[in-house]
């Protein structure tokens, strides 16, 4: 097993953007039943949010600055360069905007929202778009890593079919199988 | 302000509801900046120059706009005026316009 910094960084990444995912929405399902009860649980699930896309973020950028270039060059070259032109370009600028609503969270969540009903709405509001910019967020980076897969894959090269249909001798066995 | 049946209807704070019209306007800002730098090979060359990386630059803009903005609301209470549903529904459609309008842009353009 060889596991490199980049792997860790990356799952990293993904991994504290599902937290954050979650997070709100324990904030959304909490500020729905909002009362004095759990009043401390909306507020620390608030910050649980916030602080969890900034590690997703900080993360997320380190790797982007170091480690995507090698990526982004595969993925231009494969069959799937809309995984870049379109789902990173995408998640890297849609992610400013969940940055910025995660930050307001633990704000609005210092109002009183189980006998205020504006503060309520507010976050529930922020909460519920947080879940579903973070979750469309989570799934462009599937997309891009899949992009990235395409690009490396054999069978998904033309020149591999080309080569392939008459002698699979490059990779033992695997034309064979993909002709079966 | 008054709701007509002599109740007060729920407000936010200055300080939430400055942060709330603060995040409305770098959301679009953000977004706009997207737009422009992908048609302007100039301001991403110049958004580039001081961290080595566009987008790098750009989410530092974004989160010192976001921080600066809410504490000059605050100060001048410029968003006191404004109804706390019309706040909340300007951050709803301003988060829509972001994510759709960068996705077509980026899909389109």
């Amino acid at each position: 097993m060889h596991i490199l910094s980049s792997d860790v960084i990356l799952l990293a990444h993904a991994s504290f953007g599902v937290i954050g995912c979650l997070a709100a929405l324990w904030v959304f399902v909490e500020a729905l039943n909002a009362g004095l009860a759990n009043r401390g649980r909306i507020r620390t699930a608030s910050l649980l949010t916030a602080l969890a896309i900034a590690a997703a973020w900080i993360c997320g950028g380190f790797w982007y600055v170091h480690f995507y270039p090698a990526e982004k060059a595969l993925i231009l070259g494969g069959p799937w360069p809309f995984a870049h032109n379109l789902f990173m370009e995408t998640k890297e600028h849609l992610f400013f905007v969940t940055a910025i609503l995660a930050f307001l969270l633990p704000i609005a969540a210092r109002e009183e929202a189980d006998s205020n009903a504006a503060a309520r709405n507010l976050v529930l509001a922020l909460s519920g778009l947080i879940v579903i910019t973070g979750l469309t967020i989570e799934g462009a980076g599937a997309v891009i890593s899949h992009g990235v897969k395409v690009a490396l894959l054999p069978h998904r090269d033309p020149v591999f079919h080309q080569a392939s249909k008459g002698a699979p001798s490059w990779i033992p066995g695997t034309a064979a199988k993909l002709h079966n | 302000m008054d709701s007509g049946n002599g109740r007060e209807a729920p407000q936010l704070t200055v300080a939430t509801s400055s942060f709330v019209l603060a995040a409305v306007v770098t959301v679009l800002f953000s977004t706009g900046l997207a737009w422009a730098k992908d048609v302007y090979a100039p301001l991403k060359n110049f958004l580039r120059s001081p961290t080595g990386q566009d987008w790098t630059t750009h989410g530092l803009v974004d989160l010192l706009l976001f921080i600066g903005l809410g504490l000059i609301f605050m100060r001048t209470k410029t968003s006191e005026t404004i109804p706390p549903r019309r706040l909340i529904g300007g951050l709803v459609v301003a988060v829509g316009i972001a994510g759709l309008g960068l996705a077509l842009w980026f899909a389109v353009v």
